[in-house]
C-alpha cells in the first residue's frame, strides 16, 4: 500500500472583502486575535510625503523588554500580577525556544499562561494538561493556567500548586520577551526589578522599489495576490518566462506598472494596538491619495508561539506561522487574507 | 454620512475559507557542503535538485517543475517553489541526498509554507 505523496499538511486561508464603513467589518477584532506579532511590512506605491510620516509611526511603536533567563515562577509574583496581569494587557513570550524541540511559554493579555511542553517536562511539572495532537503518539503537551481565575489568586490552592511546580518540580528558566499595554515598562517594573533585562525597540527598515508590475489587486486570485506580495517583499524577480530554466515565476494577470514604491518593515514584539494605529494612519493617507492607489500591510506572527489565532493552541510546527495581509483602497474597501499555520485553528 | 452608507451597502461583505487550496508550496533551503570553499551557482543548484529528484523518483520525479526563486551564493540559501502535489517528493529527495559531485553534503530545510509571504518574516532568523 503506497502512501499518497501528493498530500500536504492542512492549510487554511480566510479571504474577506468588505468596507471599513460596513457594520459587519471586524478588522480590528481580527487583528487583536493574533496576539504575538513579530514583523509588520508595509508596501505603498508612488510614495512621496508619506514615507517620513510612516517611518515616524513605525518608530513610535511601543518598546518591549527582553528578560534574560527568567525563572518562570517570577511571573507569579503578587506585585507583578497586580500591576500587569490584572490590569491592562500583558504580552509575554519565550524567546529563542523552538516549538518543536524546546519548552515554550506564552503569557496572554487575558491572563492565560500557556505552556507547550515535551513529555518529560509535562510529567515532571505535574499539572493538568492535554496532548497537542489528538492521537496517542503526541509528544507535546499543552498546559493552560488562567492567572485571573479565583483559584489562582495569590495564596489560593491553584496558585500555590503552580508556584511549587515551577520552583521545585520543574525549574523552567528561559529568555522572555514581554510588553504591556497601556502601562509599558512602568507596569512591568515589579518583574523587571528582579531580573536581568534589556529594553528593546522594534527594528525599522525601508527600501525603495522601482518599475513594479502589479496584478489586478481588486480581482486577482487570493493565492496569486499573496504570492505577488511575497515576491515583492522577498525581492524575488518576477520577470521570467515559462521556458526559463531557473524560475517560471511571473506576475499573473499584470494590470499596471508602478514606477516607484516603498517597502517598510518593523520587527520585534509588536502590539496589536500599535498595528491598529498604523492601519488607521494608512487609511487617512489613502483618503488623500489618488483613486487607483492602495496600501498593503502584512503582519507575521511568531513562528515558535505556543498560541495560534485567538486562544487556539499550536501543534508542532508544520505549515508555517500565522500571518495576515490587509490590502486597503481609497474608497474604504479592503481585502483581508488570514492564514493559519497550526493544524487545529481557523483564523477569526 | 449618507454617501458613506451607500458605499457600504454596495461593497457588500464576503468571506471565503479556502482549505488546502494553495497551488504551490515554498521552501527555504540551505545546502551545507563539507568543503565550505566550494562554489555552487544557481544553475548548478537547479541541476542538482533535478538530479536529486531523478535519483529517488526517476524521470517522473525529475519532471516536477521546481523554481529557484532566489539564490544567495554566499550562504548557499535558496527559495524554492514547487507544486503542492510535489512537495513531499521534493522534500524527501533533498533530505536523502548526501553527495554533491562526490563531496559530502546535506540540505537543511529551514522553512516550508504554502505562502511565499511567510518566508519573508520568520522569527527564527
Amino acid at each position: 500500500m503506497c502512501a499518497d505523496l501528493s498530500r500536504t499538511q492542512r492549510n487554511l486561508l480566510v479571504c474577506e472583502r468588505s468596507s471599513f464603513l460596513d457594520e459587519k467589518n471586524r478588522v480590528s477584532s481580527q487583528m487583536e486575535q493574533l496576539r504575538f506579532n513579530y514583523k509588520v511590512s508595509v508596501l505603498l506605491p508612488e510614495y512621496d510625503s508619506a514615507s517620513s510620516h510612516l517611518e515616524s509611526i513605525l518608530n513610535s511603536f511601543s518598546s518591549f523588554y527582553l528578560i534574560k533567563q527568567l525563572p518562570l515562577y517570577e511571573l507569579l509574583d503578587k506585585d507583578f500580577l497586580q500591576s500587569a496581569v490584572y490590569q491592562g494587557s500583558v504580552y509575554g513570550l519565550s524567546f529563542r525556544t523552538r516549538i518543536d524541540e524546546d519548552n515554550c511559554v506564552a503569557l496572554m493579555p487575558n491572563g492565560h499562561l500557556v505552556f507547550s511542553l515535551d513529555k518529560d517536562a509535562f510529567e515532571t511539572l505535574g499539572l493538568e494538561g492535554r496532548p497537542s495532537r489528538s492521537n496517542r503518539t503526541s509528544s507535546r503537551y499543552e498546559v493552560t493556567v488562567d492567572l485571573r481565575d479565583g483559584s489562582m489568586a495569590p495564596g489560593g490552592r491553584g496558585y500555590l500548586r503552580l508556584r511549587r511546580a515551577l520552583m521545585s518540580h520543574l525549574k523552567l528558566q528561559m529568555d522572555f520577551l514581554i510588553s504591556h499595554h497601556p502601562g509599558g515598562g512602568a507596569s512591568l517594573r515589579p518583574l523587571l526589578s528582579r531580573c536581568d533585562w534589556l529594553e528593546r525597540r522594534p527594528e525599522v527598515s525601508r527600501h525603495g522599489l522601482s518599475r513594479l508590475v502589479r496584478p489586478a489587486l481588486r480581482s486577482c486570485d487570493p493565492h496569486d495576490l499573496l504570492e505577488w506580495i511575497g515576491a515583492v517583499d522577498a525581492a524575488v524577480s518576477l520577470e521570467n518566462s515559462s521556458n526559463d530554466f531557473l524560475s517560471t515565476l511571473t506576475c499573473l494577470e499584470p494590470e499596471a506598472t508602478v514606477s516607484r514604491a516603498m517597502s517598510m518593515s518593523a520587527c520585534g514584539l509588536l502590539l496589536p494596538q500599535d498595528l491598529q494605529h498604523l492601519v488607521e494612519e494608512l487609511r487617512c493617507y489613502l483618503q488623500q491619495a489618488q483613486t487607483d492607489s492602495w496600501a498593503s500591510v502584512t503582519v507575521h506572527g511568531f513562528t515558535d508561539s505556543p498560541v495560534s489565532w485567538g486562544d487556539g493552541g499550536r501543534d508542532i510546527l508544520t505549515g508555517g506561522h500565522d500571518l495576515y495581509n490587509l490590502l486597503m483602497f481609497p474608497d474604504h474597501t479592503y481585502r483581508l487574507h488570514l492564514a493559519a499555520g497550526a493544524q487545529k485553528t481557523c483564523p477569526p | 454620512m449618507r454617501a458613506g452608507a451607500e458605499e457600504a451597502e454596495s461593497s457588500g461583505y464576503q468571506r471565503v475559507v479556502l482549505k488546502n487550496a494553495s497551488p504551490h508550496h515554498y521552501l527555504k533551503v540551505r545546502l551545507v557542503l563539507e568543503d565550505e570553499s566550494a562554489r555552487v551557482s544557481a544553475i548548478d543548484l537547479k541541476t542538482f535538485i533535478t538530479s536529486c529528484l531523478r535519483s529517488l523518483f526517476g524521470e517522473v520525479g525529475a519532471a516536477l517543475n521546481v523554481d529557484v526563486l532566489k539564490y544567495d551564493e554566499e550562504t548557499l540559501t535558496a527559495l524554492l517553489r514547487v507544486p503542492s502535489r510535489g512537495l513531499v517528493k521534493l522534500w524527501s529527495s533533498l533530505t536523502l541526498q548526501g553527495f554533491y559531485q562526490n563531496r559530502v553534503c546535506a540540505f537543511r530545510v529551514l522553512q516550508v509554507s504554502p505562502f511565499l509571504l511567510a518566508l519573508t518574516g520568520n522569527s527564527r532568523d
